[in-house]
């Protein structure tokens, strides 16, 4: 069931993408500046923050999987 | 020891990758110019440096401007700070209208170039046609230690190289390992090469969404867009909806043999047609992504030496971590079918 409902969300995500491409000059400012202030470094930190981000994820729902796990072996 | 090796491995990887790839310097370029187009009479163009030491530099600056093999001098500049430069434009004789490169030089960043950089009209504005003097002087730039190359547009987002492009090898190398275990579920009928290959899908998902998204932020920020129809975006995107389509091709199936043979002989086809997808058409066509429409992106022109002594650890390390959440996942799945098989004797 987990499984189906990220699934679902990555799914609705995926398919949002190209839509937002339209809507590319209504970007808020302070984003644009956050991003390209630097050097773009901040668009490394937020790929970095991205990435950890989505594993902490993952880490999260294993985290519930073993717990369900332990349940179903205590009964 | 013997188990847990490669785990240290990847740790130690990823760290060399988190403190090499974000604290490695810069290289200088230039960025920015104003105007970026130039009509009529005497204008000053201010260029703007990043990482730069046009103040500070010894030797002076030397800026030219470039088209079609005609370097053109120009004399007046001042330096006002080591990231910003004044340039002003003197009309001598009329020129041809078009994109005009320009070229500053200095002993300590050696020569930048940022290519197209003013459009120049005709009519008015011109240059003599006169290289300057010293363009020998600067061959060997002082740099101070490993930096990494300040190209045009992507600046400091280089360093995404670490961050989202091992995401796509993670990924590939995962549904590699659903793609061996499908075939060897087909020829042994064991469910647990079922649950292997259904497993290591999964997981190469994670992995692909954090690929698309990171792609799309570096999208934003360097092409413009957080979506480009790119040969190269839309194959991945179509890889990520297709292995979707096999989560819940797999689920929707109830009978245990009949999903496994079912889901293994999909898995097949989606292996391949995910190659075609990301391997072979992005170098078929032109692609925003370095290394298409021609050769793989690991050339001299594509990788310097030092992204590349970041680069390859990177991806060492990221592929382990891929391989060890896929390691810990599917020890969680077999205990939980070894629990279901106890339940229902």
């Amino acid at each position: 069931m987990r499984t189906k409902v990220t699934s679902l969300l990555i799914l609705v995500m995926l398919l949002a993408l190209p839509a937002s491409s339209f809507a590319q000059e209504a970007a808020p400012a302070w984003l644009e500046e956050t991003m390209f202030a630097s050097g773009k470094i901040n668009t490394v930190l937020i790929v970095v923050s991205v990435v950890l981000l989505g594993l902490g994820g993952w880490m999260f729902a294993m985290d519930m999987k073993l717990r369900n796990l332990e349940r179903r072996l205590k009964k | 020891m013997r188990h847990w090796w490669w785990k240290v491995l990847c740790v130690l990887l990823l760290v060399y990758t988190a403190v090499v790839g974000l604290q490695t310097p810069l290289g200088p370029g230039l960025v920015h110019v104003d105007p970026a187009r130039v009509d009529t009479g005497l204008v000053e163009i201010q260029l703007t440096g990043y990482a730069t030491h046009f103040a500070s530099c010894t030797s002076g600056n030397h800026v030219w401007f470039e088209k079609a093999g005609i370097a053109v001098c120009q004399p007046d500049i001042k330096a006002i700070s080591d990231n910003t430069i004044l340039v002003k434009v003197s009309p001598v004789h009329s020129t041809s209208p078009g994109m005009w490169s320009i070229v500053v030089d200095n002993a300590t960043d050696g020569p930048l170039r940022l290519a197209d950089a003013v459009y120049i009209n005709s009519d008015g504005i011109a240059m003599t046609a006169a290289p300057c003097g010293m363009m020998t002087d600067n061959s060997s730039p002082s740099s101070f230690g490993p930096q990494f190359p300040n190209r045009s547009i992507l600046n400091e987002t280089i360093r995404n190289l670490f961050f989202h492009v091992p995401m796509w090898f993670s990924m590939i190398v995962l549904m590699g390992i659903a793609f061996v275990y499908s075939i060897m579920h087909l020829r042994s009928g064991s469910l647990d090469h079922d649950l292997a290959a259904s497993i290591a899908v999964n997981v190469s998902l994670l992995f692909g969404a954090l690929g698309i998204i990171t792609g799309s932020i570096w999208a934003r920020a360097t092409w413009g867009g957080w979506w480009t129809s790119d040969t190269k975006l839309n194959g991945s995107a179509l890889t990520l909806l297709m292995y979707l389509a096999y989560v819940i091709l797999r689920g929707s199936v109830p009978d245990a043999h009949k999903r496994g043979r079912l889901a293994a002989v999909y898995n097949i086809f989606a292996f391949m047609l995910m190659l075609v997808f990301i391997m072979v058409l992005p170098r078929l066509t032109d692609s925003l992504h370095p290394g298409n429409g021609g050769n793989p992106a690991f050339s001299q022109y594509d990788l310097d030496d030092s992204l590349r002594a970041v680069f390859y650890p990177a991806c060492a390390g990221w592929i382990l971590l891929g391989i060890w959440a896929y390691n810990l996942r599917l020890r969680y799945g077999r205990l939980n079918a070894l629990l279901d098989e106890n339940e229902s004797h």
